[in-house]
């Protein structure tokens, strides 16, 4: 960032260069507009210009004040000012370096990544933005933990390491000046939760009415410089430096119960999730489920709930670990399985799909185990997953649900004309949607 | 006073046909633009100046509802007038 005035001869000859006019005609034209947009301000109004911004005036009242050096009082008269706000074309360019960031509430887990800038060594709020970053970081820990706010260590921990430079100077003062340290420590009288415990251990020692004033100097006295500066770090200075941060606490601390609640639900969430996935039974809870939330109240029947209520209690066949039982029919002929009932010379494919298909011949038998599904199969043998909807016409006897396969079913697969499984062609895995739509939604 | 108002003074002020002087206004409003893109400052003799400074990062909490959002840095252009212009201000006449 240079600190340079560019002035407003540089910007008539950038202006010249650029509209290929004449230096002096961009002079003169710099001019009427800067008196142009004066004379508008001057006669109350605003100026607008597009892409740059909006000019007006201000008007600031008069109020009361004092004379620095005599110290009476002074009244500054009122003034009009002239305000700028720039057009959002315009914000939006200069602000391009910070244009990724966005505001961030600091309840949530995750804290605004602090942004790196070219001029972070310029910045003169940097360290306080970096402590305060820190103190940030600290109270998301502390909340972290368990809501027992008894775990003396912690706080401990936590605390000295970061506060240590600071520390450090408090501590020479503190030890000096005892009394200092009692009034301060005595001013406080709101108590945060992380002192509750440290609180009551030091009311143990408790020998005259005001604790606190006793205890800290018998602190300093007792114990050697290092532990001075963790006793101390513990007991008077966390208050100091930390209670206008860890007043924050207490408010949270009601949200610390909802927070643990909702990572319980989560948990149960991801719980339920993996039973979803790896239980037959879940699984048919769920798809009963998905069934009879997708269902419209006109296919909504009594004996169909009963039917599933009825499914569902039905004894599930033990998960034998059974190894896939392939039957390779020996009667496997390379003729169409599919029988086309032959009509005017059309698109073969087009025959193909329209037409009802009979399968007569099969490939091979899969039996359904716990996991496997008709689309699985149809990836394994035709090479897309969308083809299942033939192996569930081929088996639509023994599969009543093309969702729901009971366990153990035999399923045979059929041989497919190569034209209608061809995973290349488009058309076919289009069918094969339309008709996974039809069987699906019916 | 609109965008297009300003043109149509300008163009009378400068004999000029308005989509020169429009042409004119977008150059060097372009201009201005990337000079401030480029945290430079421009000034205008008896005007004022304008400059880009940075906002820092702040802790900002909604009054009612409490709840606290770090607000990010960013850059803005500013404006300050100049003191001739200050002064042209002062015969102002307020009316309230």
């Amino acid at each position: 960032m240079s600190k340079e005035k560019i002035s407003s001869q540089e910007i008539i000859d950038l202006v010249s260069s650029k509209s290929l006019v004449s230096k002096r005609v961009a002079e003169e034209f710099l001019k009427v507009m800067i008196s142009s947009v004066e004379e508008a301000l001057l006669s109350g109004d605003l100026v607008k210009i597009k892409n740059l911004g909006t000019f007006k005036l201000q008007w600031n009242e008069p109020r009361k004040s004092v004379n620095v050096q005599t110290g009476e009082e002074i009244l500054l008269s009122g003034y009009h000012k002239v305000t700028f706000t720039p057009d959002a074309v315009l914000r939006d360019a200069v602000n391009e370096p910070f244009a990724h960031l966005s505001p961030v509430e600091l309840e949530s887990e995750n804290p605004a990544p602090i942004p790196e800038s070219a001029d972070v060594d310029l910045d003169p709020l940097r360290i306080f933005t970096d402590q305060a970053a820190e103190i940030k970081d600290l109270i998301s820990e502390i909340q972290a933990l368990s809501p027992k706010a008894k775990s003396k260590s912690v706080p401990k921990q936590e605390m000295p390491p970061v506060e240590s430079y600071d520390l450090e100077e408090i501590v020479v003062d503190e030890a000096l000046e005892a009394p200092e340290v009692q009034v301060e420590v005595s001013v406080e009288p709101q108590k945060t939760i992380l002192h509750e415990d440290v609180f009551e251990s030091v009311n143990e020692k408790i020998i005259v009415e005001k604790p606190f004033e006793l205890v800290v100097p018998n602190e300093i006295e007792n114990k050697d410089v290092e532990s001075e500066v963790s006793g101390l770090a513990v007991n008077p200075v966390p208050e100091f430096e930390s209670t206008p941060f860890l007043k924050d606490i207490e408010p949270r601390k009601r949200q610390k119960v909802w927070v643990w609640l909702l990572s319980v639900v989560l948990v149960f969430v991801f719980c339920s999730l993996g039973l979803y996935f790896f239980c037959p039974p879940v699984t048919r809870f769920a798809d009963d489920c998905k069934a009879s939330v997708t269902s419209t109240a006109e296919s909504f029947s009594f004996t169909e709930t009963l039917n599933s209520i009825s499914s569902w209690f039905a004894p599930i066949p033990k998960p034998v670990p059974v190894v896939k039982t392939i039957v390779i029919p020996k009667d496997t002929v390379d003729n169409d399985t599919v029988v086309i009932e032959k009509k005017a010379a059309v698109d073969s494919l087009q025959l193909l799909f329209d037409n009802p298909r009979i399968y007569k011949r099969f490939i091979a038998t899969e039996t359904v185990e716990a996991g496997n599904r008709l689309t699985l199969m149809a990836k394994k043998y035709y090479g897309n997953k969308d083809f299942w909807v033939y192996i569930y016409e081929a088996n639509k006897s023994k599969i009543p649900n093309p969702d729901r396969i009971a366990q153990g079913t035999l399923i045979r697969i059929p041989k497919l004309d190569s034209r209608l499984i061809d995973a290349n062609n488009p058309r076919c895995i289009k069918k094969a949607r339309e008709l996974h739509d039809i069987y699906v939604n019916n | 006073m609109n965008h297009k108002e300003l043109i149509a003074s300008m163009a009378i002020k400068l004999n000029a046909p308005k989509s020169v002087v429009a042409d004119l206004l977008d150059v060097t409003v372009a201009t201005c633009t990337e000079l401030l893109v480029d945290e430079k400052t421009i000034g205008f003799q008896s005007f004022g100046n304008f400059e880009v400074r940075k906002k820092e990062e702040r802790l900002s909490v909604h009054p009612s509802t409490q709840i606290r959002t770090l607000v990010p840095p960013k850059l803005v252009v500013t404006f300050k007038q100049s003191n001739i212009l200050k002064d042209k201000l002062k015969d102002l006449p307020h009316n309230e």
